[in-house]
């Protein structure tokens, strides 16, 4: 195994080992994501019809919300451990605490979407179950859309002290292309795509997420630099 | 032989506070140095910018013949350095923290190995405790212990005597004897004179961001 894999599976590991550890901050993610949902079914009001939909654009603000607590947490382990620059001097590709990090943050919000996914069906009375197969790729994609960015804005705001505030300013307007390709894509195809809108926006996602991978793969190093 | 660091004219600025103000050094191969100096006079900022974790401003810098910040690489692959709080994660046991920086160093070692240097720490009954249950002198021997995954040709320990009883210390000082018994060449920076000069062969005192005096010890 060469060394950027090693690296990578050990931080990956080490992610996923701290948030099983520490599952307060994951209740709390969760607890957070369903509230989101609910307030959302509240202030629409009773109208099913409008609910459902509405159901793939409030999913997806949901998820994003959700998401961009979790990405904060990514790094508090690191923080305790004192700072993620340590990281950089174990010899190797110093990408490697990119794609371990991303992973980490793909599989936490995986594991977050399992839940928002059928909440959002009994709250918005949408039928998930028939379109699952498609909605499982637009999930895919666009979780891996906001972790490819998420990770690297929350690296680049890691060491400021408005991060909090700073990480949401500057993910949000970047997330707009997968914000735009995932509420589209599941609103087509909990629709059941009447117009073949679908293959558009799953291309867009696809596109985007393989653009903005290499991009930030490729400057990463020096983002790490102080 | 060629010195393992030389220094010239380096000066690092953080906004408008400069912390090394032209520092001048050169440190030969295999021998332990002792840097000592008040708060704030730029022993850690040295550190960080031997260990690659900081660029310098100005000046040259050359360290296990690389010079910096072009080659960084070389030089991470060959130092390592503790920090005052050590590297170790809350969550993880202190086995696991050994694993998790043995399969960053490199070829990961085995359990076995990994037990037997927390034994030599004196941390083998908390091996599978996790560190947050640790108090500040066995994370710093955990620290001691990650630092021995590696064979370096450079050391840099930032305060490594804080916090550790006698016997923590004596395993410190062993560890330094160790490594300039190996040809590796120790620089310890820390406001304990007297157990940072013990094993020194050369002392340097740093103020306000320069090398105000440099002895043989």
């Amino acid at each position: 195994m060469n060394s950027l894999m090693r690296q990578t599976k050990a931080i990956f590991w080490k992610d996923i080992i701290t948030e099983t550890r520490t599952r307060q901050g994951f209740s709390a993610m969760l607890s957070f994501a369903t509230l989101v949902l609910f307030l959302f079914s509240f202030a629409v009001g009773p109208d099913t019809a409008l609910l459902t939909r509405l159901a793939g654009g409030l999913l997806w603000v949901a998820i994003v919300f959700t998401g961009t607590l979790s990405l904060g947490r990514a790094y508090q382990s690191e923080e305790l451990a004192g700072g993620v620059q340590l990281l950089r001097l174990y010899p190797g590709d110093v990408r490697a605490i990119y794609l371990g990090k991303l992973a980490g943050n793909l599989v936490i919000l995986a594991i977050l979407e399992l839940v928002l996914f059928p909440a959002t069906a009994i709250i918005f009375h949408v039928d998930l179950l028939s379109h699952a197969t498609s909605l499982i790729m637009v999930a895919a994609l666009g979780t891996t859309g906001f972790s490819v960015i998420g990770t690297f804005f929350s690296t680049l705001t890691v060491h400021l002290r408005a991060r909090e505030l700073l990480l949401p300013l500057l993910l949000f307007p970047a997330l707009v292309p997968v914000v735009l390709g995932s509420v589209g894509a599941t609103d087509a195809f909990l629709s059941g795509d009447p117009l073949g809108r679908a293959a558009g926006w799953i291309q867009l996602l696809a596109a985007y997420d393989v653009i903005l991978f290499v991009v930030c793969v490729w400057i990463f190093p020096v983002v790490l630099e102080e | 032989m060629s010195p393992i660091i030389r220094v010239q004219g380096l000066t690092r600025r953080f906004g408008r506070r400069w912390a090394l103000r032209g520092v001048d050094l050169e440190v030969e191969r295999g021998i332990v140095v002792a840097l000592l100096g008040a708060n704030g006079t730029g022993k850690t900022t040295l550190l960080k910018v031997f260990s690659t974790l900081l660029r310098p401003t100005a000046g040259r810098v050359e360290v296990l013949g690389s010079v910096l910040p072009r080659d960084q690489d070389h030089v991470r692959a060959k130092t390592v350095l503790m920090t005052p709080n050590g590297h170790t994660y809350e969550e993880l046991t202190g086995l696991e923290n050994l694993k998790f920086a043995t399969h960053m160093s490199g070829p990961p070692l085995s359990d076995s190995s990994l037990h037997e240097i927390l034994v030599g720490v004196r941390l083998e009954n908390a091996a599978n405790t996790r560190v947050r249950a640790y108090s500040t002198g066995m994370r710093k021997r955990l620290e001691l212990a990650r630092m021995q995954l590696r064979t370096p040709e450079l050391v840099l320990l930032d305060e490594p005597f804080v916090s550790l009883d006698e016997e923590g210390v004596q395993l410190v000082q062993d560890r330094i004897s160790d490594w300039r018994s190996a040809g590796t060449s120790v620089i310890i920076a820390s406001h304990r004179i007297a157990y940072a000069t013990a094993g020194a062969d050369r002392i340097v005192r740093l103020e306000r961001g320069r090398v105000a005096s440099e002895e043989t010890a």
